[in-house]
């Protein structure tokens, strides 16, 4: 039996993006469309959807470090909408067999970390607002961007003496303040970083070069430098 | 007095409702006559995030002090946030 063909206006719909998206996206490579012989209109395949949307962590890191497009199915503009679809995100890992008690610590570590975005950087954007915020729970993958200022830029107003991201980083997940003065405690991270040492939850996160590596039984927390300077901040979370 | 968490929502994460919660509560909490306590119920809540928390029970605990009382759950948020919250804190909440 021949495989349906999705028109380019119904894989638009899938994807959240634009026909016009989609077209560059063909004409780059990025995304590459089918065209009917003899014909120009733009076919997918369900299944090429499927894959193309499976990649969030290439996504995140193309978002935060080359400003690329991404699908709007995964962009979050305000806290509110982070809220929305977190819940959504909730229902699904509550129904995941085994996931039953743990679904809460899950949700807890991509809330605190998605807040922390929106927190850290209202009315300082440095210019698109907002996270990307993609899942699957199946795979047991979460992925959370955004393109705000930063660990150590955001630390650096109540810790001048900070210099580095690694230390900046370092901070953020091990000692009591906030960057958000006057407001004195922030204590997300901190929960963050026990949550996953004590549970099967693995952490990657990033912030300038600072990167942090919270993987397998015998997981240790340790900041490193990384190879990339990345714009924000970009974590995965696995489970 | 009894409240439960759940009337403010049943995925309490941001600061910023977090926030909005303390503030919508301050007429409930003008009712509670001096010498009653305030206990806060968490069943029905899913998650619980020590930001949420921080903006409405750690002024509570300030507050209220002996007079906060929390109800035990099993919820595994719940304990961690309650957990970090002592720590940030460097209070102890009293437990029923």
């Amino acid at each position: 039996m021949e495989e349906k063909l999705l028109k380019i206006s119904e894989a638009a719909e899938i994807l959240g993006v634009s026909i016009d998206t989609l077209r560059r996206w063909d004409e780059s490579g990025k995304l590459t469309a089918i065209k009917k012989e003899g014909g120009t209109h733009r076919y997918y395949r369900g299944k090429d959807i499927e894959i193309f949307a499976s990649n969030l962590l290439k996504f995140a890191s193309d978002w935060i470090s080359q400003g690329a497009e991404f699908p709007g199915t995964f962009y979050c503009p305000t806290s509110s909408a982070f809220q929305g679809r977190l819940v959504k995100m909730e229902r699904m890992l509550m129904e995941k067999p085994g996931f039953e008690k743990l679904y809460s610590l899950i949700v807890l570590v991509a809330g605190e970390i998605g807040d922390n975005s929106f927190a850290h950087n209202l009315g300082k954007w440095p210019d698109t607002p907002g996270i990307f915020f993609g899942y699957d729970i199946q795979k047991g993958i979460i992925v959370l961007a955004d393109r705000g200022l930063g660990i150590l830029e955001t630390l650096r107003r109540v810790r001048p003496d900070l210099s580095t991201h690694v230390k900046a980083v370092e901070v953020a997940f091990t000692e009591f303040l906030s960057g958000r003065a006057p407001e004195k405690r922030g204590n997300g991270l901190k929960l963050v970083r026990e949550v996953v040492l004590a549970n099967p939850i693995d952490l990657f996160f990033t912030s300038g070069d600072a990167e942090v590596h919270l993987k397998g039984d015998d997981k240790s927390f340790r900041v490193t430098r990384g190879p990339n300077v990345v714009r924000g901040c970009m974590a995965k979370i696995n489970f | 007095m009894k409240v439960k968490l759940e009337k403010f929502g049943t995925t309490l994460i941001s600061r910023e409702l977090g926030s909005e919660a303390f503030k919508a509560f301050q007429s409930t909490l003008l009712e509670l006559p001096p010498n009653e306590e305030l206990e806060i119920d968490f069943s029905g809540v899913l998650t619980l995030s020590p930001s949420w928390a921080d903006e409405f029970l750690s002024p509570l605990l300030e507050r209220l002090d002996e007079r906060l009382i929390l109800l035990p759950s099993d919820n595994l948020s719940v304990q961690a946030t309650l957990k970090i919250l002592q720590e940030a804190n460097k209070r102890q909440f009293k437990f029923r």
